[in-house]
């Protein structure tokens, strides 16, 4: 009983420091006006022998306007503003949308990495969300519901010492498949063109 | 576009026609020379290419499809990934049947799996059977059919450019899928396209991102 009483004891103040966690990286993130990267995509499978890398470009600005696009190998690019999203691909030297029921997903993603970029890591009833160390701080999202734990085991996301940016983000979807996203060129609050956040160009 | 839509149209048009007839070699110096048109792969490989998948001529979505292919042991592994990276479909056949690793909708039928692996074969892997003809068609294409076990027909055509089609024909001699390789000799698998009579009738385009000889000691260690 003792025990019990100290395992309670201890749980709730760990979950009290990750609530203060959380709620510092909110209050931190609010300096974010607006951001803009370069990524490299690193996609590790068993049949794969080396990574397939992508590269692209993200364009982040408050409170939820993204574009996610990619360079190569393929283009693509995905756009959400005003809480409308939509994806382009590249065919024949045209940029094609995508009308497919697959926009809808792109929506979910897409407005869960805005809310990443916002430091609402821990606002999404899908996935139990963990943040552990000070300085180099990682948050590690854990799939709550059976059917998203077939899909993904965890998403690991990377912050910036300083600037609480997210710095690289991993995404396992099993021991041998790891997609690594790592930003590189960061610049914070740099303004940024509203129609890149409309047209696919 | 058009030349995609011309594809099609072939397509349609040919899907109407039964087993275009084979002509043999019209001499026997000719019968002596005639080799097969061998488009399949010779050794292990590994490849990755960008699938445009296609319905009614209009582009539904992008996909990256990995394929690794083992001749010898006729045995044929792939992954189908979005851009992103959310890999949908994994699975392996070997002679001995099919194990899906990894599935999610709309990926996860259990057709779905049968006919990507059945297409993969058909366009990496010497087609199994017995060879039953070899010749010309009318248009002057040289052609080679193989019967298939369950009562097929596969066709290997190679036209007088040089470019290399695979026609695979159920038992009732109906069209199934159109293989047509648009690389050169050299890089045959850069640009592939299959039409498909399906339950709906699809379009694939692939288009080479990268590809890798392998080794047998990688393939064990994998």
């Amino acid at each position: 009983m003792i025990l019990l009483t100290g395992f309670c004891f201890l749980y709730g103040n760990v979950c009290h420091a990750e609530e203060k966690g959380f709620e510092k990286l909110r209050k931190e993130s609010v300096k974010i006006k607006t951001l803009q990267a370069d990524f490299t995509q690193k996609k590790s499978m068993k049949i794969l022998s080396r990574p397939l890398v992508s590269q692209g470009y993200f364009y982040f600005a408050m409170p939820d306007s993204l574009r996610w696009e990619y360079i190569k190998p393929l283009k693509s690019v995905a756009l959400s503003h005003n809480q409308q999203a939509r994806r382009y691909m590249h065919s024949d030297g045209k940029w094609v949308e995508d009308k497919t029921n697959g926009v809808q997903a792109m929506r979910i993603v897409l407005s869960e990495i805005a809310g990443w970029m916002n430091g609402r890591f821990d606002q999404n009833p899908s996935f139990k969300a963990t943040v552990i160390g000070k300085e180099n701080t990682c948050i590690i999202l854990t799939p709550v519901e059976k059917k998203m734990k077939g899909m993904i085991e965890r998403i690991e996301i990377n912050l910036a010492p300083q600037a609480r940016v997210v710095q690289s983000v991993k995404i396992l979807e099993g021991p041998d498949n790891i997609t690594q996203i790592n930003f590189s060129n960061v610049k914070m609050n740099h303004a940024i063109d509203p129609t890149i956040f409309k047209d696919v160009r | 576009m058009r030349r995609h839509l011309l594809w099609i149209v072939i397509f349609f048009l040919s899907s109407c026609q039964t087993l275009p007839i084979i002509n043999a070699p019209s001499s026997p110096r000719k019968e002596k020379s005639f080799v097969c048109p061998d488009p399949f792969l010779k050794r292990n490989y590994r490849l990755v290419h960008a699938i445009e998948a296609r319905l009614d001529g209009r582009v539904q979505s992008q996909i990256i499809g990995i394929t690794l292919a083992l001749p010898d042991t006729r045995s044929v592994s792939c992954a189908i990934i979005t851009v992103e990276g959310m890999s949908l479909f994994e699975a392996e056949a070997n002679p001995h049947g099919i194990n899906v690793k990894r599935a999610l909708p709309p990926f996860d039928s259990k057709d779905f799996a049968n006919n990507m692996m059945e297409d993969i074969k058909l366009i990496f892997l010497a087609p199994e059977g017995v060879l039953q003809n070899r010749g010309y068609l009318a248009d002057g294409s040289k052609a080679c059919r193989y019967r298939q076990e369950n009562g097929g027909w596969i066709d290997v055509i190679e036209n007088e450019s040089g470019e290399t089609q695979i026609k695979r024909y159920s038992s009732s001699e109906v069209l199934k899928r159109d293989v047509r390789f648009s690389g050169t000799h050299k890089q045959l698998y850069q640009r592939i396209g299959l039409q498909a009579d399906a339950k709906f009738d699809y379009f694939l385009l692939m288009n080479l991102i990268e590809d890798q000889p392998i080794k047998k000691q990688a393939i064990k260690r994998n």
